[in-house]
């Protein structure tokens, strides 16, 4: 009502300032002379030529956006208010040839350009509206059309003007309208892939990744066209501080593309690569709904390792954003796929029958067997000592290292009931099952819960070993001080931790162990050991030279060699 | 077929109109648009906001669901979890990263798993129970911890005001 009204007004005024020209003159062309004279009649003039701009405006504007919504009501003010700004930042680098013309040209520009936003975003909305009539296409296509050919035709101009006549302020147009065409060429090809999704029967997956990477051309053609053109302003005339901001905005959209690409493709990558596609039984398992788009899942699906399925674009577009599990969260960059070590983890099961030593004193095998076994508590510690989901991973690989080897007997804590109990035994941890090796992965209190118990598991057994040590230091310090005794076995070897790979720690864990079924702390029971396990024919030839502790040493010695070539 | 975006707005719509949570309507402004939602919650029994019915506005970004929606009340409202513009500030409608309040874990963050439901139970519980960590009003929240009987006049005010009935 306020527009029409002002409308109305300056087309009086107008219509008074031509009339009493007209009135005083009576002739055209001396009346149109009076009035380019006359600085009220011109100001009421082009107050006139601005609102016939405004009103032909609105014209095209119902003709080609029908009601505008208020979201882009919104967005074109917001636009206008800071290119207003930069034309008159532009027009003070071109001062010098300020006149009506330049006006017009610049504000012809802001004209072209605040329809260019208009399509943008009148195209960005056929993603949200579920009715898209004939009537839209064709006003986003005629649209197009127009706005490219009169780009074109403002880049040939300037071209031509600049070409004949030398720099001039047609750079600035030339540049501005060539901007103005790849943002029409970028809308042409969103307006294309919007199509063709809206006719097709099936979602298109794909088009996510095309409209990233139209983004990513686009920028950079842009970034190009910026740079070209404040270098050439730089040298020209000065610096073209007009040219900043959406340089600024085009540089950082830019980026934005760059990174979204580079996110995306990881995505696809760790999509193809880590995480297995769902089977049917597990979609039909599950409620077959992908939580994410909330529809059916019958096409391409995957599963993550946290066991929650997903459509797979859909889950591609948000690992673009987050890596983590829509659902649980699950950071799914650090945590290993569990689906690839579960048939490791079988494999294991089978090849290591869970042999529980703690319950199991002698096992109805003899105790010395023990020296031919490998020790290969590794495996055991680590996915615990580590309680990070990374621990996981380190289980199941160190079995696979060395997988002939015999089934792992832990030193033997039951051989020491006389002097202080060891600690209550854990349950056996090799014996995890893949439903307890899950349980510890993941953020939520429950995996956090389950990754401590191992822990405490793991530090009774640290606790247990760690008694055992002092039990036998203190046997073999008895041991050292009875006559004839073996002088000092305990020394030298107690520091050494009963985890440790290799062969030396065989020796201080069996040591007491003989030792204390005796139950004499007595010396006698280290011979009896060497004995027993097949050495005799160490003994005789140098034995003759040496003292009773040295021979004692050497035959045990060798014994460990044999075990080792065993 | 349309943008992924818009059939999930479409489920969900279809979702609260046939199975409509307790007190709380839903839907968009105009069908032609379904980014742009209206709601109207009822104020949760036993609370100073009992029996208001306060209206909502829900916009939706392009990628939602991987970006979550904005609310903002259109009533006036007092509480200290609302704006004083009638946003509202709640941790489930916060993207994992920005922390305006510096007090959220990022497990109570937008996910796509959330919904406009959820969206909306959250709110009612939120002015059932208000946060006073986070300062959105901190009036609201100043006065929600130290003058309750005041807070509660006021929020009877303006649940008066919403049902239009005077003051």
């Amino acid at each position: 009502m306020r527009s029409l009204g002002i409308s109305v007004l300056s087309l009086t005024l107008t219509t008074i300032v031509i009339a009493n020209a007209y009135y005083q003159k009576k002739q055209f062309y001396p009346s149109v002379v009076y009035i380019t004279k006359s600085n009220p009649s011109m100001a009421v003039i082009y107050i006139q030529a601005f609102i016939c701009v405004l009103i032909v405006g609105k014209i095209m504007r119902k003709i080609f956006f029908g009601q505008l919504r208020s979201a882009e009501f919104e967005h074109l003010m917001e636009r206008s208010w800071y290119a207003i700004t930069e034309t008159c930042l532009a027009f003070t680098v071109f001062r010098d040839d300020f006149n009506p013309k330049f006006v017009a040209l610049f504000t012809l520009l802001l004209f072209l350009k605040s329809f260019h936003w208009l399509a943008e975003d009148r195209v960005d909305y056929m993603e949200r509206s579920p009715v898209i009539s004939l009537l839209f296409h064709i006003r986003v296509l005629s649209l197009l059309l127009l706005l490219g050919s009169l780009d074109l035709h403002f880049i040939q101009h300037a071209y031509q003007s600049t070409v004949s006549k030398g720099a001039s302020v047609q750079l600035v147009f030339g540049f501005e309208y060539a901007i103005l065409l790849t943002v029409v060429i970028n809308i042409a090809i969103k307006y294309a892939l919007h199509s063709v999704d809206l006719n097709s029967e099936t979602p298109w997956d794909n088009k996510a990744v095309f409209l990233l990477y139209t983004e990513l051309i686009m920028g950079f053609i842009k970034v190009i066209l910026y740079v070209a053109f404040v270098a050439i302003m730089v040298r020209i005339y000065t610096l073209p501080l007009f040219a900043f901001r959406p340089m600024y905005y085009t540089i950082r959209n830019f980026k934005k593309a760059f990174s979204d690409v580079i996110l995306s493709r990881r995505a696809i990558y760790n999509m193809n690569t880590l995480y297995p596609d769902a089977t049917p039984e597990e979609l039909q398992a599950a409620d077959n709904v992908c939580i994410i788009c909330r529809e059916e899942m019958t096409t391409a699906s995957k599963k993550l390792p946290c066991n929650h399925i997903f459509h797979t674009s859909c889950l591609r577009s948000w690992f673009q954003r987050q890596q983590t599990c829509p659902t649980c969260r699950l950071n799914i960059l650090r945590t290993p796929t569990s689906n690839n070590n579960e048939p490791r983890q079988d494999q294991r099961h089978r090849q290591v029958p869970p042999p529980n030593p703690f319950f199991n004193p002698f096992g109805g095998q003899n105790p010395f067997q023990m020296f031919g076994q490998n020790n290969q508590p590794q495996p055991q510690a680590q996915p615990a000592a580590a309680g990070a989901p990374s621990g996981a991973q380190n289980a199941t690989n160190a079995p696979q290292a060395n997988p002939n080897i015999p089934p792992f007997v832990f030193p033997p804590f039951p051989f020491m009931p006389f002097m202080a109990p060891p600690p209550m035994p854990p349950p056996n941890l090799q014996s995890l099952s893949p439903e307890e090796l899950r349980r510890m992965e993941g953020n939520e209190r429950q995996n956090v819960e389950a990754r401590i118990q191992c822990l405490r598991n793991i530090q009774v057994m640290l606790d247990a070993a760690v008694v055992m040590m002092q039990q036998y230091s203190a046997a073999a310090a008895l041991s050292s001080q009875a006559p004839g005794g073996e002088p000092q076995p305990g020394p030298s070897t107690s520091g050494t931790p009963p985890t440790c790979n290799g062969t030396t720690p065989k020796s201080p864990i069996n040591l007491p162990t003989s030792s204390v079924i005796n139950n004499n702390v007595e010396s006698d029971s280290v011979p009896s050991t060497s004995t027993s396990s097949e050495t005799p024919e160490a003994t005789p030839t140098e034995s003759v030279a040496l003292t009773p502790e040295e021979e004692v040493r050497r035959r045990r010695l060798q014994k460990f060699q044999q075990a080792a070539e065993q | 077929m349309a943008g992924s975006a818009l059939r999930r707005l479409m489920a969900e719509y279809k979702q609260l109109t046939l199975n409509p949570p307790e007190g709380i309507i839903a839907g968009p402004i105009n069908e032609e648009n379904f980014f742009e939602w209206e709601a109207l919650i009822t104020g949760p029994e036993g609370t100073c906001f009992e029996g208001g019915v306060f209206p909502a506005k829900l916009i939706f970004p392009p990628d939602y669901p991987l970006s979550p929606p904005k609310m903002q009340f259109t009533c006036e409202m007092f509480h200290p979890n609302i704006y004083a513009d009638g946003r509202v500030c709640i941790s489930i409608l916060h993207a994992p990263g920005d922390d305006p309040m510096g007090y959220e874990s990022s497990a109570e963050r937008w996910s796509p798993v959330q919904s406009v439901e959820k969206i909306l139970l959250s709110v009612v519980s939120m002015l059932a129970e208000p946060n006073d960590e986070s300062g959105a009003n901190v009036d609201a929240a100043k006065m929600w911890r130290e003058n309750r009987e005041e807070f509660n006049r006021i929020a009877e005010r303006i649940v008066r005001r919403t049902l239009g009935i005077p003051t």
